[in-house]
């Protein structure tokens, strides 16, 4: 009886060993704080302008379905005498297993403590792979993208 | 001819009883007599003090070769200038002693005398045997002491503008007591008020107390103390050439205590004998100041000052004059403790003009403009400093037949430590993005320390030539010696730091970064080197004891870090202390004192070429320009005669007339603002009695109403005029 019992016990184990793969559920990232450095490109009268060395900080709200993105630093001609922090509020997030795609349709971004309507921001879409960022939208007028790294 | 009419004058001379006693205007440490020092001394007695109508020590400008003390500003500036070095902030080139203590805050410098018995000056650096900030001189001033006079003496002056000045003292054989009062209407009016800028309210006391316990220990002390309340800084503003009457609309004020407590003992043992000073130093100040100086808000500044400090003086010495071989070994210690608040307010013109317009001309006007809500933004500082010192010295006097030779070497350590906090906050908005405004504010804190080692040798030579007359001396001297002007931190830059620092961290809290940012120094910068130099000098003395005193010197000093007061470039606020690189001074000084009969006749000069050797500030290279402030010349002369009256109550009548003149003077570093060379005539009247006097006195009769100071505020320009013509009559009572 004894050894029957042990009999099973190791062909259930073997079994148990031998059983096939499941399939592994999808697991979608958890956005988080982090800052990306980069450079933002911004197009003006069919040329483009590079901020070399800019600072994106990515802050998602506490239910990880949008987040702030502030730009710091930023410069859209180089004729401007000044460097402004520039924060993007509400861009929608969603998050894969392998990405966080990054959406805004149209919003009146934040700088120099208040609405900034002049450069209104349309049509943000972009994505968060690995330690990546990018992202392209519209200042008003100026179509700029964002390429980026996390910084650890 | 003029070696025909010194003989003719030297065989006029009689003794007379107020010429240059030597023993008693010895200077502090110094036991040698004064004509057998190797560096140029000037010492004055009572009485010529008295007919010059000096009356602290700022009066002994040019009397003393080569020293300016302007009179300007308030109590407060005691600048001084001399062989072409000096600054008006901070540490001073000469050391100051009453009655054997150092006074350590140039601050207090400006003292009414009273009872002053007599002004010795040695010239040249003092390094040795004084210390920091002796490095081009030390002025030692010593008072009546009990015993040397009993009874009482009085005195009582009034004269223009209101002047009147009266003192009482009383003397007896062990104690001393002493009080003063003086007041002035002021001599400047303010433009804007209608009121004076510069009435005067000051009260002085000493006490002397002196006793010998035995024939080995002798003890005295010196406590004195004065109270000042005055009006201040009569500036005018200078544009476009044209120099403008005083006009500012904020408080320009000065109040200050000074107590000065002072302890001395003489042991005496069988072969050595120590001497030691020992003293308690207190001063309090509270500074008012329009520091814009014109009838517009711009900024104000209330400085006040608590300092207490403390020194010793330790010295041993043979009790027996050596014939050949004289030392002298010296222990030095000092603390100081200051503790200063200086809040500087920028007012509604001041926010506009400093603050606003600075910031908004950055940004663009179609992005927006930024908007304080305060109509007074206070940028508080506060700073605790303390700085100590050690230091070690000696000095041997040899003799050898004629030549006298001194070796001495000091070791001078000196520490520092500057606390400082500081902050600001405004109310602001960036319009149009911002709807309401939000507070901001900037603080800085922190510490700076600093230390310094400075050995400071000395060698020099006297040879007295052989004279074929028992009372009339040559002496010939060669000396080199080497001293120094401790360092410091520079507390009148900060608002000027804290407003940059306010202005950029407003725009970075609003996340708006200036391509070109106000760039100012950080407290890492404020700190300032020692100025050190060697003073390399070959005079000669030549002297009947009581009668005439002939003295001329030549010097060469070369500087090394000269500190200079420079204005920061662009609208600021502030001012600060900077090192020069190199700089020397080449002069020459003489003095000439002649008592033929029943003349009085004295003569001080002395003229320097002092130059930047090497100095570039960053912006602009100075290097061979003239140092600034300081006079090419100086000129002190007088004739007295008096009248003695065998019969009758009145005993005398003396007459006296003097000239003063100094110049030229450049007032910037790059030499584009001068002033000419300038004289003032001055005389006085006495009347004698037996036991009291009744004169008149006049100074400045010719009114010259040349220019004393130079500075920039925001980048505007401003002088400080002479005072005009003053006449005073007087009253001195002796019994």
């Amino acid at each position: 009886m004894k050894r029957i019992i042990s009999m099973l016990a190791c062909a259930a184990l073997l079994a148990a060993c031998v059983h096939p793969e499941a399939e592994p559920e999808e697991v979608p990232i958890q956005p988080e704080t982090g800052e990306y450095l980069g450079v933002v490109t911004v197009e003006y009268s069919g040329t483009s302008f590079d901020n070399e060395s800019i600072t994106v900080l990515f802050q998602p709200a506490e239910d990880g379905k949008t987040a702030s993105l502030e730009i710091k630093r930023i410069k859209f001609v180089p004729a401007m005498p000044v460097t402004i922090d520039v924060t993007i509020p509400d861009v929608e997030l969603t998050s894969t297993s392998e990405e966080i795609d990054l959406v805004c349709g149209e919003v009146i971004p934040l700088a120099m403590g208040g609405e900034y309507p002049r450069y209104i921001v349309t049509g943000l879409i972009g994505r968060i792979v690995g330690d990546e960022m990018t992202f392209s939208l519209k200042f008003g007028d100026y179509p700029t993208t964002f390429r980026g790294v996390l910084q650890h | 001819m003029l070696t025909n009419l010194l003989t003719l004058l030297l065989a006029l001379t009689t003794p007379v009883t107020d010429s240059i006693p030597a023993s008693a205007v010895i200077a502090a440490k110094q036991d040698a007599a004064p004509e057998r020092l190797a560096v140029p001394v000037s010492a004055f007695g009572t009485r010529t003090l008295d007919a010059a109508g000096i009356k602290n020590p700022k009066g002994l400008s040019d009397l003393i070769p080569g020293l300016h003390m302007p009179d300007y500003g308030a109590s407060l500036t005691s600048t001084i200038y001399l062989r072409g070095f000096g600054s008006r902030m901070e540490n001073p080139v000469m050391g100051l002693y009453v009655d054997d203590i150092p006074v350590l805050d140039k601050n207090a410098y400006d003292i009414d005398f009273l009872d002053l018995k007599s002004a010795t000056m040695l010239r040249g650096p003092q390094g040795t045997g004084y210390g920091r900030n002796t490095m081009c001189g030390v002025l030692s001033l010593r008072t009546l002491a009990p015993g040397e006079y009993d009874g009482l003496l009085g005195r009582i002056e009034g004269g223009t503008a209101g002047q009147l000045r009266t003192s009482l003292s009383w003397y007896g054989d062990r104690h001393a007591l002493s009080l003063g009062y003086r007041h002035g209407d002021g001599w400047f009016d303010n433009a804007c008020t209608g009121a004076p800028v510069d009435p005067y309210d000051g009260g002085s006391l000493r006490w002397r107390w002196e006793r010998r316990l035995s024939d080995r220990l002798s003890l005295s002390n010196s406590l004195s103390a004065s109270l000042v309340k005055e009006g201040a800084f009569a500036y005018g503003q200078y544009r476009e050439g044209v120099l403008h009457p005083v006009s500012y609309n904020d408080e320009g004020s000065y109040a200050r205590l000074t107590v000065l407590e002072g302890a001395k003992a003489s042991w005496t043992l069988e072969s050595l004998t120590l001497d030691a000073a020992a003293s308690l130093q207190w001063l309090s100040d509270d500074v008012r100041m329009d520091n814009d100086y014109t009838a517009r808000d711009i900024f104000t500044l209330e400085q006040r000052q608590d300092c207490g400090a403390g020194t010793l003086d330790l010295t041993l010495r043979p009790t027996r004059e050596r014939e050949r071989w004289q030392p002298a070994t010296g222990l030095f210690a000092f603390f100081k403790g200051n503790h200063l608040s200086a809040p500087v307010h920028f007012k509604e013109g001041g926010i506009q003009s400093l603050i606003l317009d600075n910031a908004n001309g950055n940004i663009p006007a179609d992005i927006g403009y930024l908007d304080i809500r305060d109509r007074d933004i206070p940028i508080l500082s506060e700073f605790r400093i303390r700085s100590w010192g050690a230091a070690l010295y000696h000095e041997s006097v040899f003799r050898l037949g004629r030549w006298q030779l001194t070796a001495g070497v000091r070791l001078d350590y000196e520490g520092g430590w500057m606390g400082y906090d500081c902050s600001a906050r405004l109310d602001y908005r960036f319009v149009p993005f911002m709807a309401s405004y939000k507070a901001f504010r900037s603080d800085y804190r922190g510490s700076l320390d600093l230390s310094a080692l400075q050995l400071l040798p000395k060698l020099s030579a006297l040879y007295e030539v052989p004279s074929p007359l028992p009372d009339r001396h040559l002496f010939l001297y060669a000396t080199a010696s080497k001293g120094w002007r401790a360092g410091g931190f520079n507390t009148q830059i900060f608002s000027d730091i804290l407003q940059n620092r306010m202005m950029n961290g407003l725009m970075e809290d609003l996340g708006v970064y200036l391509d070109r940012p106000a760039v100012s120094v950080g407290a890492e910068n404020t700190r300032y080197a020692p100025e050190t130099a060697w003073n390399y000098e070959i005079g000669g003395r030549l002297l009947d004891r009581n009668v005439f005193r002939l003295e001329a010197s030549l010097y060469y000093i070369d500087g090394r870090n000269q500190q200079l007061t420079v204005f920061p470039p662009g609208l600021s606020t502030g001012r600060m202390m900077t090192n020069a690189g190199r700089s020397r001074s080449l002069g020459a000084e003489a003095e000439a004192d002649l008592h033929p009969g029943q003349w009085t006749l004295h003569l001080s000069y002395g003229c320097c070429d002092a130059r930047f050797v090497r100095y570039d500030d960053g912006n602009h290279d100075y290097s061979g320009n003239r140092i600034p402030y300081s006079p090419a010349h100086t000129l002190y002369a007088a004739a007295g005669y008096r009248f003695p009256f065998a019969t009758g109550r009145i005993q005398g009548l003396s007459l006296l007339a003097d000239l003063h003149g100094t110049g030229g003077i450049r007032w910037d570093e790059a030499n584009t603002l001068s002033e000419p060379f300038a004289w003032r005539l001055g005389g006085r009247i006495t009347l004698e009695w037996k036991h009291f006097d009744l004169y008149l006195r006049g100074s400045n009769l010719t009114d010259d109403r040349s220019r004393t100071f130079y500075f920039k505020s925001v980048g505007n320009e401003f002088f400080a005029l002479s005072k005009p013509r003053a006449l005073v009559w007087g009253l001195t009572l002796k019994i």
